[in-house]
């Protein structure tokens, strides 16, 4: 296995691990209205392979937030208490929107890293051909 | 009696023992990396169809094809240079 190759594996890991990223990003986006939601983070941890000498990017395991969830008074919702009160999910929108776009930029720098090991390569090879 | 001619043909006979093919050929460091890349052109070709039915992500078939990309592109330039060097050693004039 050349540098090339495990700098391909390397980006492609990156490019998995944002995607993943993205994923549990919009599954927060879509129960930002679901009573009782707690917002998935997720990590990231560098996983060493000792047989290829490469550390490549993995999702860890996902853990929830245990923010305080928000409050909604609707005295005529099923869920709500004595109070008139119901908890509703802990998703700020906003910090969902920002994560996503963190993620967007760390996918197209992940993009740009395996475009410039694959035009590496071939410009290499290049010099053999005349 | 011209030995001169005797000695030629007693070189030629002694060196014909290397020009005998070798009789395992998965062994030598061209053989390995014509393993090499038939496992990589097999293995992309594996993850084309697995991606096909829905068992391996994008990610996994763009870096496979790749890497089959990179391989070809090398086995082909080294095959180019090899056939040139013997077309070369071909119009030597004996």
């Amino acid at each position: 296995m050349s540098d090339f190759s495990k700098a391909l594996g390397v980006s492609a890991s990156g490019l998995q691990a944002q995607a993943t990223r993205l994923r549990h990003l919009s599954e927060n986006i879509s129960n930002a209205d679901t009573p009782g939601y707690r917002r998935k983070t997720v990590p990231f941890r560098t996983e060493f392979d000792a047989g290829t000498d490469v550390s490549k990017v993995e999702v860890g395991r996902v853990s929830l937030d245990d923010g305080e969830l928000e409050r909604i008074f609707d005295p005529s919702h099923p869920m709500a208490d004595e109070t008139g009160y119901f908890e509703g999910s802990n998703v700020n929108l906003l910090i969902e929107l920002a994560d996503a776009r963190e993620a967007q930029r760390s996918y197209e720098a992940n993009l740009k890293m395996f475009e410039q090991a694959r035009q590496m390569s071939s410009g290499l090879l290049q010099l053999l051909r005349r | 009696m011209d030995s001169t001619a005797l000695s030629a043909v007693q070189n030629y006979s002694a060196s014909r023992a290397a020009t005998q093919p070798s009789k395992t050929p998965g062994d030598s460091m061209f053989g390995r990396m014509a393993m090499d890349f038939t496992q990589t052109l097999a293995q992309g070709e594996q993850v084309a169809q697995q991606s096909m039915t829905g068992d391996a992500d994008p990610h996994a078939l763009v870096q496979a094809l790749a890497q089959t990309e990179l391989a070809v592109e090398t086995a082909v330039t080294v095959r180019n240079k090899v056939v040139e060097a013997y077309q070369e050693i071909l119009r030597m004039p004996v």
